[in-house]
């Protein structure tokens, strides 16, 4: 009987881990499990809507699926409990599930209304089916960050209608977007320009924006040569003058605090780092400055800390990390393909060195209820591929019931 | 006809093409694949036909896997006087300055040491409709059609 190796977390880290140990050998056993009905994680819900070209990443992991033996084990939440009934049923299990929680500033007024983590605006716009309602923004926008997470939501924010077409965006977000108030959006970064955390390639897609306005400080010259590449595309957004929303960054800034009126946020307070500080005025902060485990995360970052050995992600004996969960809210979709092929690798090693203990592995979810598989994740992919709006690429289906009832009625007409 | 398929790839969306160009071609021909990150320029042969098959990162680079390898051939007198290649590349139109960059450049350090290009580069878009595959077989056979009057001998 052949070795089974569960992976919690379906999204991309877990399925270049279930790729690398299919390879490697293609006799394991190796299953999927995400606890929403829908696999790909953050390939679905938070790669950019108007991203298409990086989502086809999606056609290597439907393959684990539809020819490579992998299963997907969907709508199943594993809790302290069953993680350990998980580990007893498998010889290895990665734990994957990345990092869900906006990362706090962790300075006075962050609780104002009209703040709003970018992680939680983006799962809204992305139609995850536990996101909140979008949140109402106002005109004046501060948005904290210079990750490429910051730069999607900036540009989603300035992009016209038009230029959303081809996107897979719902009608939900796609109204509230055309509706925004939105006129001035400032981005500030902590670091200097050249050390921003963002790609220089997201810096220069915003050039081809047809309704902006773009201001950049006068930036210095750097000997770094990545650092150069983002100069460069900064400067080359530099007086941009398209329309009617304006965009200005901002650089080397800490933030200090939030200040309101009431609840009401009126401004954001940052520090240069020399003790001079500027208030910008605003009535809106959306904080992009990377993410945390939520309470859903198996009490992850004691386990990262205790980890026996966390470079290779091994936590535990037979328990493995991966991806965010593992190497903190860093890294492209390839970093953690690379990571996750050493994960696979370490995996492989420590199965070497061990018996065969004859473990069940995915005999143990026979007879559990609720579980979505690959094909009925197949028939809520079509559906929603089926309803794609004019302009649109596919509707995603936005809530479980939904998703769950599609599966429900295939069945029973099959 | 021996034919050696090389990827360079950042995602595994090469990796994952350059294989089914191998399985494509198993049949009716001598296939090897492997990735670019494993070949050194010493170890391209001019008894084989050579499919590459590379995407673009970032700005217009290389991805990853294909970066040792422009490395090494940037800094090596080696001859591919003699050596066929024919050159598929992967891209995203929506960064349209640098779209399929990459295999440009792959072809470019290929002809700069006096390999021979067969047939067009030929090229997918991430961000249309077609899959991969469905443009890179024939092109595949195309290519391979045309080697063989070049290489029949040595094959």
């Amino acid at each position: 009987m052949s070795r089974s190796v569960a992976i919690i977390g379906a999204g991309p880290s877990g399925c270049f881990v279930a790729q690398a140990l299919l390879k490697a050998d293609p006799d394991l056993q190796v299953d999927l499990i995400d606890r929403l009905p829908v696999p790909y994680g953050l390939v679905r819900y938070g790669v950019a809507a108007d991203h298409q070209g990086t989502k086809g990443v999606v056609r290597q992991f439907a393959r684990l699926f539809e020819r490579q033996g992998a299963r997907f084990v969907g709508n199943v939440e594993i809790d302290a409990a069953l993680l350990v009934e998980v580990q007893n049923a498998y010889d290895a299990v990665v734990l994957a599930g990345g990092l869900s929680q906006d990362r706090r500033l962790g300075i006075p007024g962050e609780d104002l209304s009209g703040v709003h983590g970018a992680g939680a605006v983006t799962r809204a716009l992305y139609d995850h089916p536990d996101a909140d309602a979008l949140p109402q923004l106002g005109r004046r926008v501060v948005l904290v960050g210079n990750g490429n997470v910051a730069i999607d939501l900036l540009r989603l924010l300035a992009k016209s209608p038009e230029e959303l077409d081809g996107s897979d965006l719902g009608a939900v977000a796609s109204e509230w977007l055309a509706n925004s108030p939105v006129e001035n959006i400032t981005i500030v970064g902590r670091s200097p320009a050249e050390q921003a955390k963002f790609d220089a390639v997201m810096i220069k897609e915003l050039g081809k924006l047809s309704g902006v306005s773009i201001t950049v400080p006068d930036l210095p010259d750097t000997d770094s040569p990545d650092g150069a590449k983002k100069i460069d595309a900064l400067r080359g957004l530099a007086g941009l003058s398209g329309g009617p929303k304006s965009i200005a960054f901002r650089f080397g800034m800490t933030p200090v605090a939030i200040e309101g009126e009431g609840t009401r946020v009126t401004g954001m307070r940052f520090s240069d780092g020399a003790g001079a500080q500027t208030l910008l005025p605003c009535d809106t902060v959306l904080t992009a400055v990377g993410f945390g485990a939520g309470p859903e995360a198996l009490d992850r970052d004691r386990r990262v800390a205790e980890a026996l050995d966390d470079g290779a992600g091994c936590l535990a004996p037979g328990l493995y990390a991966a991806g965010w969960f593992k190497r903190g809210p860093r890294g492209t979709i390839p970093d953690n393909r690379a990571d996750a092929q050493a994960v696979a690798a370490r995996i492989l090693s420590d199965f070497e060195r061990q018996p065969e203990a004859g473990k069940p592995g995915h005999a143990m979810w026979q007879g559990r209820g609720g579980i979505v598989n690959y094909a009925d994740w197949q028939r809520i992919d079509r559906a929603e591929l089926a309803g794609a709006a004019d302009g649109r690429c596919r509707h995603k289906i936005s809530t479980r019931a939904e998703m769950l009832a599609i599966v429900a009625k295939t069945e029973e007409t099959t | 006809m021996k034919i050696a398929i090389l990827y360079g790839t950042e995602t595994g969306n090469a990796e994952m093409l350059a294989e089914d160009i191998m399985a494509e071609l198993e049949g009716a021909h001598e296939v090897t694949c492997a990735n670019l990150s494993d070949i050194a320029p010493a170890d391209i042969s001019d008894d084989r036909f050579y499919l590459l098959v590379c995407s673009t990162y970032g700005d217009g680079d290389l991805p990853a896997s294909a970066q040792p390898f422009a490395e090494s051939m940037d800094g090596s007198d080696v001859s591919l006087a003699g050596v066929h290649f024919a050159v598929f590349g992967l891209g995203d139109s929506e960064y349209d300055e640098t779209y399929n960059n990459g295999s440009f450049r792959l072809a470019e350090l290929m002809t700069a040491k006096g390999a021979t290009q067969i047939g067009e580069r030929v090229v997918h878009d991430a961000s249309g409709s077609d899959l991969a595959e469905d443009i890179a077989f024939p092109w595949a056979e195309a290519v391979v059609a045309q080697a063989s009057e070049h290489l029949g001998q040595a094959a």
